[in-house]
């Protein structure tokens, strides 16, 4: 450190004073040290994680002679050996339009996280390889979020169910679908003689118009028989909500591009809550600034633990989810007293029913107040949302309160539910099947996907209940800890293996188009139910057809089908939303009264435990995904593990630290172990769980990654739940985070401010850089042709991962484990950087900065390239050869940006062969030894390039768009040619917030940072 | 004493001279293995079916793309599927043992198993279409096909061979309509060779063909 110079600013940068970026609290504790330690870019232990053995991580010498040498033999032997002979095989018969070498796009729609997607995948001669969002479709606009782009590795996941089995005693025995089909015909047979008096179902929540006709044509056939949903992460407490304000049954769609004060209570609309990917585009639109003139929304967010949502919020209350409903309370009595009666009466009972309420203890008043007064304000213009994990009353008041606010039909609309059916509580059907299950009412139990041995309640105790059902039947796409319960286990579909339909929650319904047959010859859900249901035609295609002729009219059939599933959306059959609804005020008067004031005070030994959706796992169905299992968690980077998440104050008092695993236990005495990780901005008392982890059955990549925190999980706290206690069993376990890798050694690289500043100071970002005290190496070039360059707007980043997930997929880049990463090898082209902002280490803000390549002009890295390896194109790109890289990594260590990344092992030789059918055939794949990085996607430049020059046309802009930049929700990503004026790219880096990364190095990055801008309310602290 | 016999003192010499020889023999091999001068000008494998380019383009004028027919639009030429070949000899030479094979695979819906002989390394990324977009005819990279019996490789598919014409591309660019015609020549006129390269702008850098 001390050789480089203090930074030289042209002038006092306006708004900087007490201005803290740290990347975690040991950085912010002592930044010297952790700067001296970060200099080194790999090493053994980084920060605490000397409690991994390095000596496990160390080849022995045996080892290491033993594969010299058998290295050496096979140099000798290649020399001897001339090109293998090489077999093209063409195929017999041309399918139509599958052409070699030309990659197709389908649109299909998946059931992605609880909601349903509208998705183009690319196949390359059969095989999908790449999922990129459905711009004609609502849900998705061109984007996906995580979970969609690594729905393609699941798909090829080796460690998928491949045959039928029959298991005994915990033992499979492979057997062929004609026994299934006997046994389901036997299962029909027995329910047939008493109406299906003993049969239940149990499925997972579906949008799907065919299952919903299907469940009825079953239901008549067997009358007595039920069909259960169960969801561990599920959205019904909004939809009974919604019943009880209204009485419709109905789901909400927001919309935020029109809202422009937003209160989001313990909601994460823009990660885990459906629609989320729309969500996150209308949002961000709600707030894209051209210029200081423009206006932008305000965020507030009430939330216990830091979630994408809370950390894109400009105002952010620390709240422990139990106390969520008072505050809503509280908030509704202070706007009570100046809304006018909407609705006379029944308005009425909602303004008694809060009189009086009082702010949960430690709320600031402001928080009142000031956010009472700015929804009044904003009337029709404003929304409050409230998490899914919130009890249903909580739902009920917040759409009264919409409601009168003026909101429902301008920034709220209700579409009516798929099958019309009453809400019912997210529990109640599982707790009713576990009852039936109990007094031996189920002789037959088939579970069409879903594993409710691990993720139901734990208090049901439902893996012990599948055993009292005679007959057991598992459909699921692994052999999971349900399978290993039953009689008869079955594969079960992809979504990209089998047809469908979905209606996603704003009310468009599409069709799920199967884009490959299914590899291990697996059933979808509708297929089982219509066989049970005795319909002749159960395979998919004929079902999905039948519900939409009726839907269409047998008339115009042919064509409609054609271009819903050509479109990826049946724009004929979009449901309208609810044309008005009317307050119930009485069933709101009684939801109000529901909403208890907490009783017990939230201390050392009653903490709050709340349990949220994995952003990688999610409830634990893609936990054997090395893409979700690696990408860093968004707001701890901790990659491989889940931990118990506590505030640094709540630590101190516990006496706890990072890597001590703790026990939490529970009112009744159920106990999960799990490592703790300390994290800024959570709640004090109270511990945010994921869900998700620590599967013992998931596979070769997910057993045993994590914690399995489904144990604590009891009806009583099943979205959060107070009553935890917390003790240290003396164990240490080690934690891979990658927010200390490839560290950008304290230099000021992620910008914000307030939304005033920068209406003061237009160009605070040119200020707040250092200035160039370099002279460039080289003669400047002069770039004739394209000049591509990129700018990502830090304003609209919500941290969701997903460009990420689609980078890793389109550029082959390799997983690597949870050792190397520990070690700083993770291989992720493009990083996310999260720096905690703010001098109070509780309750910090947050800037997300996604660091790719920035494809220098006076790129560092290439003059120190012995080899060539990495060289400049004519048109700006820092270009990669792969065989002609020899390793040195000179260019690792002369990169300003620590954005390349070095095959230190073979990542990719042990690839197993079904995964390797993801890879994108345009990339290559890289091995041991050979330095990788960004590439600004070339393949795709390349691809426009001829295809513009076979079609003897010029570039247009938008013809090139990167992996990161279709899948990123919020739009943050911008990519084009800088010398074409009229292009997006080339508008936006003349955006007054423009800035770039050490600019005072000279290297002249082609990527360009636009500043975050914060709009804050000043009335409120904190 | 006198342990080993006088004769081992040239073993040092020896040693040292086996050294250079063993390295320089290795040396050279490494360097040829590498050289442009094994890149199997010539290769022209049996094929499963003894068919004759000479005879279909050569003597009857068959285009090249109505078997390769994906040529403009794909970076795969396309080996055509048994189905172009029975288009024809479904109702010519219905009886040729030589055809045979294409019968059985037809029949069987079996693949033809073809030997790949053009084939370059998988890091680099040739496409097709474009090189017909900008002029470039199959012969200049495929020789006279029309005039072989059996398909052998023409050019030496080496990279400094791709950059000779990237650098130079006159030679190679012809009008549209000339793409498949092998008999075609290019001009002996240097301003007309200097014009022609000027329309087309080849990468030279790496990403042009690596990726």
């Amino acid at each position: 450190m001390s050789k480089r110079k203090d930074y030289q600013f042209s002038k006092p940068a306006p708004g900087m004073e007490g201005k803290v970026f740290w990347t975690s609290l040991e950085a912010k504790a002592d930044p010297v040290a952790y700067q001296e330690r970060a200099k080194a870019e790999f090493v053994d232990g980084v920060s605490g994680s000397d409690t991994v053995s390095s000596e496990s991580l160390r080849m022995k010498r045996r080892t290491f002679v033993g594969i010299a040498g058998a290295a050496g033999a096979l140099l000798g032997l290649e020399g001897c050996i001339r090109r293998p002979e090489d077999k093209i095989l063409p195929f017999t018969r041309q399918p139509e339009y599958v052409l070699p070498g030309i990659s197709l796009h389908y649109a299909t729609t998946a059931r992605i996280a609880g909601d349903s997607i509208g998705l183009l995948v690319e196949t390359h001669e059969g095989r999908p390889t790449k999922v990129e969002g459905n711009p004609n479709h609502p849900t998705s606009l061109g984007a996906t979020d995580g979970y969609a782009q690594a729905a393609v590795l699941d798909l090829y996941d080796p460690d998928r169910s491949r045959f039928p089995a029959s298991v005994k005693d915990k033992a499979f025995t492979d057997s062929t679908f004609a026994e299934v089909d006997k046994g389901l015909t036997a299962i029909a047979d027995a329910a047939a003689k008493n109406g299906g008096a003993k049969l239940r179902v149990l499925v997972q929540s579906s949008s799907s118009p065919t299952f919903a006709r299907v469940e009825k044509a079953f239901l008549a056939k067997y009358p007595q028989a039920k069909v259960y949903t169960y969801e561990p992460i599920s959205a019904l407490n909004t939809k009974l909500g919604l019943q009880q304000a209204f009485g419709i049954s109905a789901e909400p769609a927001y919309s935020f591009r029109r809202a422009r004060t937003v209160l989001a209570l313990d909601s994460d609309f823009l990660g885990s809550e459906p629609g989320s990917v729309r969500n996150a585009r209308e949002f961000a639109d709600g707030r894209r600034l051209g210029s200081p003139r423009d206006s932008m929304s305000r965020l507030y967010v009430v939330e216990p633990g830091f979630t994408s949502t809370g950390a894109s919020a400009d105002n952010r209350l620390r709240l422990a989810a139990r106390d969520v409903g008072s505050y809503l309370k509280a908030l509704a009595a202070e706007l009570g007293v100046g809304l006018t009666d909407s609705e006379g009466a029944n308005f009425e009972s909602l303004r008694s029913g809060v009189t009086g309420a009082k702010a949960p203890a430690g709320v600031p008043e402001s928080w009142i107040k000031a956010v009472a007064k700015e929804l009044l304000a904003a009337k029709g213009q404003s929304l409050i949302v409230v998490g899914s994990r919130q009890p249903a009353a909580v739902h009920a008041l917040a759409f009264a309160l919409n409601h009168a606010l003026g909101n429902v039909g301008r920034t709220l609309v209700f579409t009516p539910s798929v099958d019309g059916a009453k809400a019912v509580g997210p529990l109640d059907e599982i707790t009713a099947l576990a009852g039936e299950l109990q007094a031996g009412a189920v002789d037959t139990l088939v579970i069409l996907g879903g594993n409710p041995a691990l993720d139901a309640p734990a208090n049901l105790k439902f893996a012990e209940l599948i055993g009292k059902a005679a007959t057991k039947v598992h459909f699921s796409s692994y052999r999971d800890e349900t399978s290993h319960l039953v009689d008869l286990h079955v594969p079960r579909a992809h979504d990209f293996e089998s047809w469908g339909d979905h209606r996603s929650f704003e009310g468009s319904i599409s069709i799920q188009q199967p884009l490959i047959a299914p590899l291990h010859g697996g059933r979808s859900d509708i297929e089982v139910l219509a066989k049970l249901a005795g319909i002749e035609w159960w395979r998919g295609y004929p079902l999905v057809r039948t519900t939409f002729r009726e839907a269409f009219g047998a008339g115009s059939f042919e064509a409609l089908w054609k271009s819903a599933l050509h479109l990826g959306v049946a724009r004929e059959l979009t449901v309208a939303p609810i044309g008005s609804v009317s307050l119930d005020g009485a069933a709101v008067g009684d939801a109000i009264k529901q909403i208890a004031d907490a009783k017990t005070a939230l201390g050392a030994s009653n903490l709050e435990v709340n349990f949220v959706p994995d952003p990688g796992l999610y409830d634990g169905r893609h936990a054997n995904n090395p893409w979700m299992l690696e990408v860093p968690h968004p707001l701890s980077c901790v990659t491989w593990d889940n931990a118990a998440y506590v505030s640094p104050n709540t630590a101190k008092e516990l006496g706890i630290a990072n890597y001590d695993l703790i026990t939490v236990k529970d009112a009744s005495g159920a106990t999960v172990d799990i490592v703790t990780w300390v994290l800024p901005g959570q709640a004090e008392h109270t511990i945010t769980l994921n869900l998700g982890w620590g599967r013992t059955v998931a596979g070769r990549y997910g057993n045993g990654a994590g914690f399995n925190v489904y144990p604590l999980r009891s009806a009583a706290a099943f979205g959060f739940g107070d009553g935890f206690s917390v003790s240290k069993t003396g164990g240490r376990y080690p934690v891979s985070v990658t927010q200390e890798t490839h560290s950008m050694e304290g230099r000021p690289i992620a910008i914000d401010t307030t939304l005033e500043e920068y209406r003061k100071n237009p160009d605070f970002a040119e200020f707040r850089s250092p200035t160039l005290s370099t002279l460039p190496l080289w003669q400047e070039v002069e770039y004739k042709g394209h000049r591509w360059g990129m700018a990502i707007d830090l304003s609209a980043c919500t941290g969701c991962n997903s460009c990420l997930i689609a980078c890793q997929a389109e550029n082959n880049v390799a997983s690597v484990g949870k050792e190397q990463v520990a070690r700083g090898r993770d291989m992720f082209w493009l990083r996310l950087d999260r720096y905690f902002v703010g001098t109070d280490e509780s309750n910090p803000q947050i800037a997300f900065q996604p660091v790719g390549c920035q494809h220098c002009e006076e790129a560092p890295c290439e003059n120190v390239c012995p080899v060539n390896a990495t060289a400049h194109s004519p048109e700006g790109l820092n270009d990669m050869a792969y065989n002609r890289c020899i390793g040195t990594r000179y260019c690792m260590n002369n990169c300003p940006y620590k954005v390349r990344r070095f095959n230190f092992l073979d990542f990719t030789g042990q690839v197993p062969e079904t995964r390797r059918m993801q890879y994108n055939p345009n990339v290559s794949v890289r091995m041991r030894g050979v330095m990788e990085k960004c590439s600004y996607c070339v393949q795709r430049i390349q691809e426009a390039k001829i295809t513009a020059r076979r079609e003897q046309r010029q570039l247009r802009d938008g013809d090139v768009k990167v992996a990161c930049q279709t899948a990123c929700a919020s739009g943050c990503i911008t990519f084009g040619d800088l010398n074409d004026p009229n292009s997006k790219v080339a508008k936006a880096v003349k955006l007054d917030r423009q800035y770039s990364l050490l600019p005072d190095l000279g290297v002249q990055p082609r990527t360009s940072f636009l500043a975050k801008i914060r709009n804050p309310n000043p009335e409120i602290q904190g | 004493m006198q342990l080993f016999p006088r004769s081992l003192n040239y073993l040092p010499l020896l040693v040292a001279l086996a050294a250079m020889l063993g390295g320089a023999g290795l040396t050279f091999a490494v360097w040829y293995y590498g050289s442009p001068w094994n890149t199997q000008v010539g290769y022209a494998p049996v094929q499963p079916v003894a068919y004759s380019h000479k005879l279909h383009a050569g003597e009857m004028g068959i285009d090249c793309r109505y078997c390769h027919a994906n040529i403009e639009r794909s970076q795969e030429a396309m080996i055509p599927p048994t189905q172009t070949c029975m288009g024809c000899h479904a109702v010519i030479k219905t009886d040729s043992v030589r055809l045979q094979p294409v019968r059985d695979s037809w029949a069987k819906d079996q693949p033809l198993e073809w030997v790949r002989i053009h084939k370059l390394p998988e890091h680099a990324y040739f496409d097709h279409s474009v090189h017909l977009a900008v002029g470039v005819g199959c012969s200049s990279c495929h020789g006279r096909v029309d005039q072989m019996e059996v398909v052998r490789q023409d050019q030496p598919l080496s990279m400094s061979w791709c950059l000779d014409c990237h650098r130079d591309p006159g030679k190679a660019i012809r009008p549209k309509d000339q793409i498949t015609n092998m008999a075609w020549t290019p001009s002996t006129d240097e301003a007309e060779l200097v014009a022609a390269a000027k329309t087309v702008n080849p990468p030279q850098h790496c990403s042009g063909c690596h990726r």
